[in-house]
């Protein structure tokens, strides 16, 4: 925790790496998660909130001028502080508006046609990481933790819950034969099987807490654990197993990461860590 | 000389056909080049070899200077898979590194934004890049998640933000692997540029780049458009033939080919790989307006291509690709 309040910018962000100048909503997010109830995760909110743009979107850094699937991780945010005003409900419109390219009406048609294989399911909805691009997995994961997070409070409960239905359908629809997920593609597109990464896994895995027929991807995702996964890899894995209700054995530990996303995540899959704040499921 | 109003319009028609044929408004470049490039083609027959012996030949044969400069090296680092040769050989960066050191480059940095993956350290690991790149931790930038930059235009898209480390490079070396690509025929020193592309703001992957109005060659086209200050290395050593750029098979090539006009060197490994530049769409675009790819214009230094060529294995969808 004092790594992460020593690596603050002054604008009340973090950058992905202590070197480095610009706040990035990303790092500021999982830090203000991590150090939830501290002075410095209400700067980090403050900043953020000014980052939200006029079609309810965020953009992922003061630099740049997009809107991003960053914007699922400040919903989340929100409703975590329990602030269901306009920014909230702008947001969450923003989400309900969003969906990958691959769902457009012709690409749609062109498949049931057989014009094409789109090696998936177009009917289903997920996220793009911004708009005018196809669904993929962490978008999408994001998206339903914000939705689920979003429900209490919703006005359009009815819409909300069908994406829920649709989004939890097309991550598993891209699931890979392995049980895990790589970025969002099970084959080439050549129909050749692609692998799952561990730091994908458990994004959807995240995704879809409160599901009862994920139990391979979870055995999966201890086993990527035990083989030893990367520093990040590791921390998010943490966090999706114990948001599971699976118990991980407490990290070893390690001297800070000098990468400041890696850092927030580990603090928050700790065994006291604040990934509670991002249950949806069954163990919410 | 004067022309009637009815010899003026078949006239001015034929202009602007010419004008459009020559300034496709797509590429937003004319076809103004109109030079000679030089491309060197070092042998290499393994990465056991002095590698920086063979770079500093091929660097000196296109009479690079790199003195006060920053330099980014910028190899392809994708995925990893140890039954196969997805990405640019550590012992190709060790050496590239030393040499642009003792050359007297003010800077070298190395950088790489993976596309698939956005746990840039862990790929690192498994391609020995940590392990063997001294000091790496110190010299390397993900740069996918570095501060970025807005460049205005960008196909069809109002600007594209792109790392700063490359935007204040004074030179962008892409250190690729010479690989079959099984949507843009052939991945190579142009195509390795799509690792400049920040996924903290495009995402994992870079979906953006396929979906620009021109699609993956005119992505290629834009990024080298932005990134002139440039040299190539190409790690031919062993490429990747068949179902490139991840799930081919190992071709070794025995090749290192180097210079600074990346469609002549791209068109170079082309040859060298059976496979004829002219119909690789991206370079086909390229021609003349970034670089020379006609070979009569490229001046090939160190081997000589006869000899050296290896058809690597195209799929069935790029049979037409093949060099008579």
């Amino acid at each position: 925790m004092d790594a992460l309040r020593k690596t603050q910018n002054p604008d009340g962000g973090w950058s992905y790496f202590p070197n480095k100048k610009i706040s990035w909503l990303e790092p500021t997010l999982y830090a203000a998660l991590a150090l939830h109830g501290d002075p410095a995760a209400d700067r980090a909110w403050e900043l953020l909130r000014t980052w939200q743009q006029d079609d309810g979107s965020w953009r992922p850094s003061a630099e740049v001028e997009i809107a991003h699937s960053s914007t699922a991780l400040c919903v989340t945010m929100a409703a975590i502080r329990g602030e269901f005003d306009a920014p909230f409900r702008n947001g969450v419109d923003f989400l309900l508006g969003s969906v990958g390219v691959e769902h457009s009406f012709w690409k749609r048609t062109f498949a049931r046609w057989h014009w094409y294989d789109p090696e998936r399911n177009l009917d289903l909805e997920g996220w793009p990481w911004k708009p005018g691009t196809s669904s993929w997995v962490e978008p999408t994961a994001h998206a339903l933790v914000a939705l689920k997070k979003a429900a209490a409070k919703a006005t359009q409960l009815a819409s909300l819950t069908q994406r829920v239905k649709l989004g939890e359908a097309l991550l598993l629809d891209v699931r890979c034969i392995d049980g895990g997920w790589n970025y969002g593609n099970r084959t080439d597109g050549r129909n050749n099987l692609l692998p799952s990464y561990p730091e994908t896994t458990a994004l959807a895995l995240v995704g879809l807490q409160g599901r009862t027929d994920i139990g391979a991807s979870l055995d999966l995702a201890l086993k990527y654990i035990r083989d030893g996964a990367s520093p990040m890899a590791a921390a998010w894995l943490n966090i999706a197993l114990r948001l599971h209700g699976k118990s991980v054995d407490a990290p070893t530990d390690t001297d800070p990461s000098q990468d400041i996303l890696i850092t927030a995540l580990e603090a928050l899959g700790a065994p006291e860590g604040n990934h509670r704040l991002l249950a949806t499921g069954a163990h919410a | 000389m004067k022309f009637t109003r009815r010899e003026f319009i078949p006239l001015a028609g034929a202009g602007l056909l010419a004008g459009y044929a020559a300034y496709d408004s797509k590429t937003r470049l004319p076809r103004h080049i109109t030079g000679r490039a030089a491309v060197a083609v070092v042998k290499a027959a393994s990465y056991t070899d002095d590698l920086a012996s063979r770079i500093r030949e091929g660097i000196r044969e296109c009479g690079l200077d790199v003195r006060g400069q920053k330099v980014l090296l910028k190899p392809n680092l994708v995925e990893f898979d140890p039954n196969t040769c997805i990405n640019t050989n550590v012992a190709v960066i060790a050496a590239a590194y030393d040499v642009f050191k003792s050359m007297g480059a003010e800077e070298v940095t190395i950088g790489e934004g993976p596309g698939h993956r956005r746990d840039t350290h862990a790929l690192a690991e498994m391609a020995r890049y940590r392990s063997e790149l001294t000091k790496f931790d110190d010299n390397f930038v993900d740069l996918n998640r570095d501060d970025v930059s807005s460049v205005m235009g960008f196909a069809d898209r109002k600007e594209i933000y792109l790392p700063n480390t490359a935007l204040r490079a004074d030179l962008v070396v892409s250190l690729a692997k010479m690989k079959t690509h099984h949507w843009a025929g052939a991945t190579l020193s142009m195509k390795n540029f799509f690792g400049l592309v920040p996924g903290s703001v495009y995402g994992w992957p870079k979906n953006e780049l396929h979906n620009v109005d021109g699609g993956i060659p005119q992505s290629i086209m834009e990024l080298n458009r932005i990134f002139r200050r440039s040299f190539a290395i190409v790690d031919g050593i062993v490429g990747m033939e068949g179902n490139g750029p991840i799930h081919g098979t190992p071709k070794a090539a025995g090749v290192l080919v180097m210079g600074s006009d990346l469609p002549s060197v791209d068109a170079t490994c082309c040859r060298l790989m059976g496979i004829d530049p002219t119909k690789v769409e991206y370079l086909g675009m390229a021609a003349d307006r970034l670089g020379v790819i006609d070979e009569a214009r490229i001046d090939q230094r160190g081997e000589n291509l006869k000899g050296l060529r290896t058809d690597f294995q195209l799929i069935k969808d790029f049979q037409q690709l093949r060099l008579a």
